[in-house]
C-alpha cells in the first residue's frame, strides 16, 4: 500500500507530503484514536490514516463533521489516550463548542487539534488565522514551518500537552501541508493505557465551569514556563534589525535578506500561545528595529506590542498594524523583497507582470453526474417560466455549478449553508428558491437545517447532488460508504423527517429527470430531489477497458446549433473556426451529451 | 540548486513527475523541496508544481529564477512564464486544452498569444503525448517529460537516481513502458538539439 514506507524504522529518510509527516507523527507519538473530517489543505492526514491506522495501532475514523470529530478526540483524553482530531482551518469554526469547552476541562492523556489554515484561499472561503481561535479557546498554539517540524512539533506537542493536562494546538498552512521535502523519522513510543475515572472536570456546568477557569489560567502559566517550550522557538543572526517570525512565512526571510544584500537578527517562533515572553522582551531590547512578518495575523505583533506596552519599551516597530507589512494573503519571497525593501530603505525593481491571458477556471470533471443535473434543473425552471430563481449553494465540486453556463449559485458560506439560507429566503422571497447540496455536505450540516425547514412550513426545492463520496477533498467514504460501515439511506433520512415530496433521479437520464424536476418545482411544498450517481472519477475506477469509449462529434450532422457548448458545456467540448469537437483525451464516454436533449440533431456518437 | 516549474492542467500527471524528481534528489541525498496548486478541480482545473534542488526553505520559486519550465499544456505555460529567468528553457508538450470559458463562447484556441510569448524563451518541442501513444500507452507522456528533462542536463540529478525513483513512485507492472518512455523521452530532446547545432 502506498502508505506503507510510513511504518519505517526512526533514522529512515522518506520524501514526504508536510500531511503524510503528520501521519508519521501522530505515529510517533503513540496516539491511539484519531478522528477528522476531510477538508483540503488537511485532506491527506486522514487519507493516511484511512489506510494505515489499523497497522499504526490507531483507532481512527471520519466523522460526519469536525465537532463529532473532536468530542471522538476528547473522550478518548479523558481516559489517558493520546488523541488527535485535525481539520481545514473553517473546520474548527464548527468544532468551536466543544474546542473551548476541552481547554476549560484539560485532559488527562495528551490532545493535539492540527488546523491546517489556507492563507490566500487556495481552496477555502476564507482565509482565518486560527492561531486566534486557538487563543480565544486558550489552548496552547504552536505553529511549525516545514514538513519535517510539523512532524516534530506534533510529537513535542503531544509531551507538552500530556505535561500540562491542555489541548495543544498545531497550525499548519497550505504550503506546509502541501509541500514535499525529505523528511526524517523518529523512533514510534508505545501507547498509554485505558485508564479512565470519573472527574467533575468533564462537565462543564456552571459550578465546575468556575472552577475551571482559574486551572485554565494556571495551566497556561506552567506552559509557559515549561522547558520543553525552549524545543519550539529559534533565534538567529547579528544585527540590530530583529525579524520577528514564524509559520511558512519564515520560509522567505533568508532568501529575501540574501536578495537585497542585507542583515537580520531572526527569531522564529514556534510556540506562538503563551509566548516565551522574558525570551522575546529579551531581544526586543537589544534591537534598534523590530519587524513583524507573519501570515495572517497580527497575531505575534499585537501580542509582543502588548507585552512592551506593559514593560515600558519602546522601538522602532514595523508589521501589519501600521501598514508595512500587508494583511493578507499568503507569503512568498517576491512579497517579504518588497516590503523589506522599504523597511531598510533599498531601492528594489519590481519586475513580474505577464501577458493577460484567458482564465482557466475550475471546470466539473468530463462526465460529471453534477453537470446534467444542473443542465436539467435550469431546463425545468425555464420551462415552467421561472425567472430569477435563487439558488443557494453549499460547499463541495458542485460549487462549480456558480459558474457559466449553469449559474446556480447565488449564496455560499459555509457547511450546510445552502439549506438554512433557504429557510431564510423562502420568508421573504418573491422568487422560487432551488437549493444545491452534496451527500456529505447534507450529513455534515444539512440535516438540522432541513427539519428546521420542514417543521416550519417552508416551501422550497432541495436537490441533493449524492454521488456517495467526499470527492473534492480526494474520495474520502461518507455515511453511505458500505461495509465495515453502517450505510445510511439519504431518502430514509429525508423519509424519515416527514418530508413527503422526495423524488430520486438518475441525472443521466436527461428525460426523466427533466419531467421530475418540473413536479418538484410545481409542488407547493418543500419538496427534496435526490440526484443520484456516482462521482465520475469513482466510476472511471471501476470500469473494465471494454467499457471505455468515447464520443466524437458527427460534422456532417451538426447544424452548429450550439446548444451543446453554450448551454451543456462539457469540459471536454472545444471550437475551433465555429465548428464544434470533442477532445478525445478528455471525454469520459458519459454519452450524455449524446441525448437529443442536449444535441437535438444527434451528431455526437460513439467514435468508432 | 536548479528551480523547475511544472505547468499544466488537472489530470496530465503532473504531480507524479515532480515526485519522481524529488525522489531522484533524496536517493542521492540532495535537500529538494516541492510545492503544488491545484485549486478547487479534480480534473481541468490549473496545476503547477515547483521544484527545487538545493538547500532552500522556500519551496515557492521567487519570480524569473527558475531555471527551466517543463509545461504539459500551451496556454499553462504562458500563465506560469514569470518565474522563468531570463533565457531560461521551456520544455513543451504540445498540447491545447481549451478553457472553458472561450469555448462557451466559441472562441479559437489564443494561439498568437502563446506563441509571441513563448518565442521568447529557448523552447523545445517535445511531442510527450504524441510519443506516449506511440509507446501504446498515453498515460506515461509525463514520463516522456521526465526523459526530456533529464537529457537537457539542468537535473544534476544522475540516471540510475531517476529510474529508481520512477520504481519507487510506479507499482512494478508499469516499470517496463515507463523506463522506455523515458528513454524515448531523452532522445527527443538530443535530437532536437543536434538540429540546433
Ligand atoms: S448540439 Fe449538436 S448540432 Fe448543436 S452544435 Fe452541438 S453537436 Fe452541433
Ligand atoms: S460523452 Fe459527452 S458529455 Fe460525456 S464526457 Fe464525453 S463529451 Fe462529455
Amino acid at each position: 500500500m502506498a502508505y506503507d514506507s510510513l511504518l519505517g524504522r526512526g533514522g529512515r529518510t522518506e520524501f514526504l507530503l508536510g500531511n503524510e509527516a503528520v501521519g508519521r507523527g501522530v505515529y510517533e507519538a503513540g496516539v491511539s484514536v484519531a478522528a477528522t473530517y476531510p477538508g483540503t489543505p488537511s485532506s491527506e492526514i486522514g487519507d493516511v490514516l484511512y489506510q494505515v491506522s489499523d497497522k499504526m495501532g490507531i483507532k481512527f475514523e471520519f466523522a460526519t463533521n469536525e465537532k463529532v470529530a473532536l468530542e471522538i478526540a476528547a473522550a478518548a483524553a479523558t481516559g489517558g489516550l493520546r488523541s488527535f482530531v485535525f481539520m481545514k482551518h473553517v473546520g474548527l469554526n464548527v468544532a468551536m463548542d466543544s474546542f473551548v469547552s476541552l481547554a476549560a476541562s484539560g485532559v488527562k492523556g495528551g490532545m493535539v487539534v492540527l488546523s491546517a489554515d489556507d492563507p490566500s484561499m487556495h481552496s477555502s472561503q476564507n482565509e482565518q488565522d486560527n492561531r486566534f481561535l486557538g487563543k480565544f479557546a486558550k489552548t496552547i498554539v504552536v505553529e511549525p514551518s516545514s514538513p519535517q517540524e510539523l512532524k516534530d512539533f506534533v510529537v513535542s506537542a503531544f509531551d507538552l500537552s500530556e505535561e500540562i493536562g491542555h489541548p495543544v494546538l498545531v497550525r499548519s498552512v497550505t504550503r506546509i501541508s502541501h509541500v514535499r521535502t525529505p523528511v526524517k523519522f523518529g523512533e514510534v513510543r508505545g501507547k498509554n493505557e485505558w485508564n479512565y475515572k470519573k472527574d467533575t472536570s468533564y462537565v462543564l456546568m456552571p459550578e465546575n465551569a468556575y472552577r475551571a477557569q482559574a486551572a485554565v489560567a494556571n495551566r497556561l502559566d506552567r506552559a509557559r514556563k515549561s522547558n520543553r517550550s525552549k524545543f519550539f522557538n529559534r533565534i538567529y543572526g547579528d544585527s540590530s534589525t530583529l525579524i520577528v517570525t514564524s509559520g511558512a512565512a519564515y520560509n522567505y526571510i533568508d532568501e529575501a535578506l540574501q536578495m537585497l544584500n542585507v542583515k537580520a537578527r531572526v527569531m522564529k517562533i514556534g510556540l506562538s500561545f503563551p509566548l516565551d515572553q522574558d525570551g522575546i522582551l529579551k531581544e526586543v531590547e537589544l534591537a534598534e528595529r523590530v519587524v513583524f512578518v507573519e501570515e495572517g495575523g497580527p497575531f505575534l505583533e499585537e501580542q509582543v506590542l502588548s507585552i512592551c506596552a506593559l514593560r515600558g519599551i519602546n522601538r522602532k516597530f514595523y508589521g501589519k498594524l501600521n501598514g508595512y507589512v500587508p494583511m493578507s494573503y499568503e507569503m512568498d519571497v517576491d512579497r517579504v523583497v518588497v516590503f523589506l525593501s522599504e523597511i531598510y530603505g533599498i531601492e528594489h525593481k519590481q519586475t513580474y507582470g505577464g501577458p493577460v491571458l484567458p482564465n482557466r477556471e475550475p471546470v466539473l470533471c468530463p462526465g460529471c453526474p453534477h453537470r446534467a443535473t444542473y443542465y436539467v434543473a435550469k431546463m425545468a425552471m425555464k420551462q415552467k417560466g421561472l425567472r430569477n430563481v435563487i439558488s443557494p449553494t453549499d460547499i463541495g465540486c458542485y460549487t462549480l455549478g456558480y459558474y457559466e453556463p449553469y449559474q446556480m449559485g447565488d449564496f455560499c458560506f459555509s457547511m450546510g449553508s445552502s439549506v438554512g439560507s433557504s429557510s431564510g429566503f423562502t420568508m421573504s422571497a418573491e422568487e422560487k428558491v432551488v437549493s444545491f447540496i452534496g451527500d456529505s455536505t447534507f450529513f455534515h450540516g444539512g440535516i438540522p437545517a432541513l427539519i428546521n425547514a420542514y417543521h416550519n412550513n417552508h416551501n422550497f426545492v432541495l436537490v441533493i447532488m449524492d454521488n456517495s463520496i467526499t470527492a473534492m477533498t480526494g474520495g474520502q467514504p461518507t455515511p453511505e460508504t458500505g461495509p465495515p460501515f453502517k450505510k445510511v439511506d439519504i431518502e430514509s433520512v429525508v423519509r424519515g423527517i416527514g418530508i413527503n415530496n422526495v423524488f430520486t433521479i438518475d441525472p443521466y437520464d436527461l428525460k426523466s429527470s427533466l419531467e421530475t424536476f418540473k413536479k418538484a418545482l410545481g409542488t407547493e411544498e418543500l419538496s427534496v430531489v435526490i440526484s443520484k450517481r456516482d462521482c465520475a472519477l469513482e466510476a472511471d475506477r471501476k470500469k473494465s477497458p471494454s467499457e471505455m469509449k468515447v464520443f466524437q462529434i458527427n460534422q456532417d450532422k451538426c447544424n452548429q446549433c450550439y446548444n451543446c457548448v453554450r448551454n451543456f458545456s462539457c469540459a471536454a467540448f472545444y471550437t475551433e473556426d465555429g465548428k464544434v469537437f470533442i477532445d478525445s483525451e478528455l471525454c469520459d464516454g458519459c454519452s450524455v451529451c449524446s441525448e437529443p436533449l442536449v444535441c437535438p440533431f444527434n451528431a455526437i456518437e460513439v467514435k468508432e | 540548486m536548479p528551480s523547475f516549474v511544472f505547468a499544466g492542467v488537472g489530470g496530465q500527471g503532473i504531480i507524479t513527475v515532480a515526485i519522481i524528481l524529488g525522489r531522484a534528489a533524496v536517493i542521492e541525498g540532495k535537500p529538494v523541496l516541492m510545492t503544488e496548486l491545484h485549486g478547487m478541480a479534480q480534473r481541468g482545473g490549473k496545476i503547477s508544481v515547483e521544484v527545487r534542488i538545493g538547500d532552500y526553505k522556500s519551496a515557492i520559486i521567487p519570480s524569473k529564477t527558475a531555471d527551466a519550465m517543463v509545461a504539459f499544456e500551451e496556454l499553462e505555460a504562458v500563465r506560469n512564464i514569470s518565474k522563468l529567468k531570463e533565457g531560461g528553457m521551456i520544455l513543451l508538450n504540445r498540447r491545447r486544452i481549451h478553457p472553458v470559458s472561450l469555448t462557451i463562447k466559441q472562441q479559437n484556441y489564443p494561439d498568437q498569444i502563446v506563441e509571441s510569448e513563448l518565442k521568447k524563451y529557448a523552447t523545445i518541442t517535445v511531442e510527450a503525448d504524441r510519443t506516449a501513444l506511440e509507446l501504446g500507452n498515453k498515460r506515461v507522456a509525463n514520463t516522456v517529460m521526465v526523459g526530456a528533462l533529464f537529457s537537457t542536463g539542468l537535473l544534476g540529478l544522475d540516471e540510475e537516481s531517476i529510474i529508481a525513483a520512477i520504481k519507487e513512485s510506479l507499482p512494478e507492472r508499469h516499470w517496463e513502458c515507463n523506463l522506455e518512455a523515458f528513454e524515448e523521452g531523452k532522445k527527443l530532446v538530443l535530437e532536437q538539439s543536434a538540429k540546433a547545432i
